[in-house]
């Protein structure tokens, strides 16, 4: 009798193990991650805990296989802020059933704390039917917020369908740690017009300085030498508007002009009063 | 020694069952469809990408993407083929694929999926069949429309110079004819 007893208890110490295997392979692997690394360092607040036990109750189907591509950027955890990400989700369907892909979601989250939210994308809606043996691939895309360049983040991506029974099923396809990093552009607009305004304020404050240093020297060299009045020169008067005799009168004798003395000028003066 | 045997059956489904998960190897095709314009505009090119990925471990054998989902009522090839096959695609590389098309009619228009199957390793004979990512629904805008906002609109700038020509025309003909008359050609001087 005893011996029965303890080949059962050992019969028992086999099986209990395989039993708990059996039970953790149902789980999908992703799906062990999350759980890991929510009930990990924060089990503390009963909000946690209650996400923790909704997102326990939709597990995914263990006839769904998902893969996840990035196709944008190819590294995964490596992730440009404010630059688009594209993931292509593909979904094979090896049950007898029909699913019924409904909405993709993704979301970053605080690394520590998954139940921490910080930033949500747009669900997207697919509502396709996956024949039982059938592929299927969905895209998707986000752009991680500008802000968060250099930080590590959580970033989940959850798939959720239902089959053909109405069972809902859900499956973490992706869920890690991933770094936003600051995208490494060449030379964008704003650093190259900074750049050529510097230069600009260089040139026009070295233009300014030669313009004072020049303004300064001439001023020494100009001031001893005395500019001559030489007076009007022949060349430079205009004689249009005197009248023709006048000028006959000048051209003839330059140096006695009618006008020299006081009594030819009275002889003309009479002598014109006498004409007119 | 029934226990024995029972005992050993259960170590090694426990040791076996793991590898199993792991052993599924074959080629896994992501197969992706966009359409590349930014407007779509009746009778007008648009370009369809397709982008195949090879993510599994083992090439894909007679890969055979067809794609049903333009009728040709509503839309016309210009260049590229629907149907396309591949004889093998290598594991961790990628395809792509564009057809140019014309739609015939505006109106809004579900981009829906595509079709691909291939054969997973050449030892298999079951094809796997998969659809392709879809691009949703787009609104075909009708060429009238599109012109209205992004044609250079030549003949109405035309047509506007001309009817702008007689209220500037008339008044610069007065103002010519007065000047001509009274402006008399000044005698050059010197």
């Amino acid at each position: 009798m005893s011996r029965i007893l303890r080949n059962f208890i050992i019969l028992l110490l086999l099986v209990m193990p395989t039993t708990v295997l059996f039970f953790e392979q149902a789980l999908s692997p992703n799906e062990i991650l999350s759980e890991d690394s929510n009930s990990g360092p924060f089990p503390s607040s009963k909000h946690t805990i209650k996400t923790e036990e909704e997102q326990a109750t939709i597990k995914p189907s263990p006839d769904a296989d998902t893969f996840i591509l990035f196709t944008k950027p190819n590294n995964p955890l490596e992730l440009p802020a404010g630059k688009p990400v594209r993931i292509l989700i593909g979904f094979t369907n090896k049950g007898n059933l029909d699913f019924f892909v409904d909405t993709l979601e993704a979301s970053l989250r605080y690394p520590q704390d998954y139940s921490y939210f910080l930033q949500n994308f747009t669900s997207v809606t697919y509502n396709t039917v996956i024949q039982p043996h059938r592929q299927a691939t969905f895209e998707y895309g986000f752009v991680p917020s500008e802000a968060f360049s250099a930080r590590p983040f959580g970033l989940t991506i959850s798939l959720s369908y239902k089959d053909s029974e109405g069972t809902v099923f859900q499956s973490s396809v992706f869920n890690e740690t991933i770094q936003v990093v600051e995208p490494d552009e060449g030379l964008d607009g704003e650093t190259f017009f900074l750049y050529i305004f510097l230069v600009a304020i260089v040139i026009l404050l070295l233009v300014g300085a030669h313009q004072i240093v020049t303004s300064f020297g001439r001023k020494h060299l100009t001031k001893p030498r005395q500019t001559v009045e030489l007076g009007t020169q022949n060349s430079d008067v205009d004689y249009d508007w005197l009248p023709k005799e006048t000028l006959q009168g000048l051209n003839k004798s330059p140096r006695r002009s009618p006008k020299q003395s006081p009594r030819q000028r009275r002889n003309l003066r009479s002598k014109g009063a006498g004409e007119e | 020694m029934k226990f024995w045997v029972a005992a050993s059956l259960i170590l090694a489904s426990v040791y076996i069952l793991p590898s199993y998960e792991e052993e599924e190897s074959g080629a896994r095709l992501l197969v992706s469809k966009n359409i590349l314009n930014q407007y779509l505009v009746e009778g007008k090119d648009l370009t369809v990408e397709y982008k195949i990925f090879n993510v599994g471990s083992r090439v894909a054998f007679d890969v055979v993407l067809n794609d049903n989902t333009f009728p040709e009522s509503s839309f016309s090839v210009v260049s590229g083929n629907l149907k396309v096959t591949w004889e093998r695609i290598a594991p961790n590389s990628n395809v792509t694929h564009a057809v140019i098309l014309r739609p015939l009619k505006p109106g809004y228009y579900n981009f829906t999926a595509a079709e691909i199957s291939y054969v997973v390793s050449e030892d298999s004979n079951e094809r796997t069949i998969g659809y392709t990512s879809y691009p949703g629904e787009g609104g075909i805008v009708p060429q009238k429309d599109f012109d209205r906002r992004f044609s250079p609109h030549v003949l109405d700038w035309l047509v506007f110079a001309f009817m702008t020509l007689p209220s500037l025309g008339i008044p610069f003909l007065l103002w010519y004819s007065s000047k001509s008359k009274y402006d008399q050609p000044k005698p050059k001087k010197n």
